[in-house]
């Protein structure tokens, strides 16, 4: 144990193991994932790869069968406030009867802990994070007369104001136009530049090499994780996407060039 | 008619009626308003419903109608129900409609069933525990409202307390888990406290009934407002209007079941909110709708007519009515939006089939192309 706690110690995060199970039908199988500090990476597979399960699990959100998982050395309940968290867009009802500032804030409200009311102090960081993604003038707009990309960023200006090290964020560009998903790329490596690390489940896998340093393949098991050069071959994107094998050979393809 | 209400009634039994039920109200209402934004307004139904057995049973084991005793008894079973349906759910594959309706149909039977077993029973004291199907305001004494006072107050101070708590596990209860709040923990109090402001309201309003208590108020009160306190707030307000308004309405009318009369107002209030409501009113939407198909018609016409003089020399060319209907694509005949341009004095009539466009008219119609066409802004 005293071996293995310190080679942990090097990681952002460390998933040893992590299995999942809905009603016996296993979700995430014996799942192994390394992830060095400061490293932007990519969770990509196909729908119902447990991308989303992988997530919830090491949030301690869903419960895990076997596994475990450790955020810079210690388990998730250790490192709660280190930890930030981007669920889906679609998780959420945007007809909430509240407004884009109120839910930045709702990102402080660990560091309030019980009972306490944020206040300006709270006020005042949740709108520095607003202006980070570039919404600092929606502040009182009612979240159900927000566009998708807008709703994805106050997601991402509640994210922020966690002020974490470890983010998991949940398709962060479903549903987003061209201009968002730049906005949004530029400040996930705004995130990296300043040593933090943010795993980010991802759809696009043209966008993988162009985005992301690392990359995991995730298909029930992991097929592979590393760096983008070294594991987005064609042969594991052939592993875990199966018989789509022309469109994966066309987009290795495309990579190579 | 009035002078013989108030001999019939003195003002004692009138203000206890009318305090505990708005009591009762406001606590139904501002609970209720969570619930609906959790999509839960049905579970408060067959809670409602599956607190009849416990009524029953608190009854039968104690001998006594006490209200806190009663309040306790339909408490547990509400309880009980609402903690079945999550179980059912979670365990089985009855998805959460289908043990919703089981357990309100299955409690609420068994509740008829020991009703009917205490009528039969020789001794006289179970008079009024019938009263619970329907709800009876002017059976309200002063202990009741004393009991639902307190109870309803606990049950605010507890709401105002884990405010924001509740408001981030109602928006998003994934989020909340993450920062460390115990989910199940919260999620059972707030369940808890709505089993309470549903039971303390039972033997006013009646089990059947009661869901109108808890759905409508918040329905309502979401009409008006985007901010979560304000909803509560009006959503509490709208529940103590109409459980006075009922309950003084059914103790003035003898033989008149408070339930359904408080149904009534209410469904009054849920009515004009759906309709009136700033923003979200169905009458301002329409006229909203209306304004903006009127000014999409009039800028339709205006190009059809542009473009027809832009295939003749002189813009003034006047153009026959019947060429504008055939070229519209939006609306059937064109004359009323003509007359509309004809008074914004931007086409005029030649004669009474002929129209053509104004200098105004053709300037408003450049400007309409290059917004459409012409890209930018």
């Amino acid at each position: 144990m005293g071996i293995n706690n310190k080679h942990a110690m090097d990681y952002a995060i460390d998933i040893r193991d992590l299995t999942v199970a809905y009603r016996e039908k296993p979700v995430l199988w014996d799942v192994d994932l390394q992830v060095p500090p400061g490293v932007l990476i990519a969770i990509v597979g196909p729908n119902g790869a447990g991308k989303t399960t992988l997530i919830k699990s090491s949030l301690g959100l869903v419960k895990a069968a076997a596994g475990s998982v450790l955020i810079h050395g210690r388990p998730y309940s250790e490192q709660r406030a280190n930890v930030a968290y981007v669920p889906q867009r679609g998780s959420v009802d945007w007809d909430f009867p509240t407004n884009v500032l109120d839910v930045v804030t709702m990102g402080l409200y660990g560091r309030l802990g019980w009972f306490k009311r944020p206040g300006k102090a709270e006020r005042i960081e949740a709108l520095k994070s607003l202006a980070q993604v570039g919404m600092e003038e929606f502040t009182t707009r009612q979240i159900s007369q927000l566009s998708g990309g807008q709703q994805q960023r106050v997601f991402l200006a509640r994210a922020l104001v966690q002020d974490a090290r470890v983010y998991f964020m949940d398709e962060p560009f479903q549903g987003v136009d061209a201009i968002t998903e730049r906005a949004i790329v530029d400040l996930l490596q705004d995130l990296r530049k300043q040593g933090k690390t943010v795993a980010v489940v991802h759809h696009d896998l043209q966008t993988v090499p162009e985005y992301f340093d690392h990359v995991m393949l995730l298909n029930v098991r992991r097929i592979a994780s590393g760096p983008v050069e070294e594991v987005f071959t064609e042969e594991n994107l052939r592993t875990t996407y199966g018989g789509r094998v022309a469109f994966v050979s066309a987009l290795s393809a495309a990579n190579r060039t | 008619m009035i002078d013989l209400f108030s001999d019939l009634f003195n003002d004692y039994t009138l203000r206890t009626v009318a305090l505990g039920s708005a009591l009762l109200g406001i606590t139904a209402g501002s609970l209720g308003g969570f619930a609906l934004l959790r999509r839960q307004s049905l579970l408060g139904d067959a809670i409602s419903h599956a607190a009849l057995p416990g009524i029953a049973i608190a009854f039968l084991i104690t001998g006594s109608k006490a209200p806190l005793v009663l309040i306790l008894g339909a408490g547990i079973a509400g309880w009980i129900g609402a903690a079945l349906i999550s179980i059912v759910t979670t365990r089985t594959r009855i998805k959460y409609d289908s043990a919703l309706g089981i357990m309100l149909s299955v409690f609420f039977g068994f509740g008829l069933v020991l009703l009917t077993y205490i009528q039969r029973q020789p001794d006289a004291n179970q008079a009024g525990l019938n009263s619970f199907l329907f709800g009876q305001a002017a059976a309200l004494v002063e202990q009741d409202v004393f009991v639902i006072f307190v109870i309803g107050t606990l049950v605010l101070l507890f709401m105002m307390v884990f405010w924001k708590e509740f408001k981030l596990l109602s928006f998003d209860s994934d989020f909340i888990g993450t920062l460390g709040f115990p989910v199940r923990l919260l999620d059972h109090l707030l369940t808890t406290l709505f089993v309470i402001a549903i039971v303390i309201g039972l033997q006013t309003v009646g089990v059947v009934l009661m869901s109108a208590m808890i759905i409508a108020p918040g329905a309502a009160a979401r009409q008006w407002t985007d901010r979560l306190g304000r909803m509560i707030i009006l959503a509490g307000i709208f529940g103590a209007i109409s459980g006075v308004g009922g309950a003084i309405t059914s103790s003035l009318i003898p033989a008149l079941p408070t339930g359904p009369t408080i149904v009534l107002i209410v469904s009054i209030i849920v009515m004009i909110s759906l309709l009136f409501a700033p923003n979200r009113g169905l009458v301002f939407r329409k006229i909203r709708d209306w304004q903006a198909g009127k000014r999409l018609r009039v800028d339709a016409v205006l190009v059809d007519l542009y473009t027809l003089a832009s295939q003749h020399a002189s813009a003034e060319y006047p153009h026959s009515e019947r060429v504008l209907d055939v070229m519209s694509t939006i609306s059937g005949p064109a004359r009323r939006t003509l007359k509309v341009l004809n008074d914004l004095e931007l086409a005029k009539p030649i004669d009474s089939t002929h129209w053509s466009l104004t200098p105004e008219g053709v300037l408003r119609a450049e400007r309409v192309i290059e917004r459409q066409f012409g890209g930018g802004s």
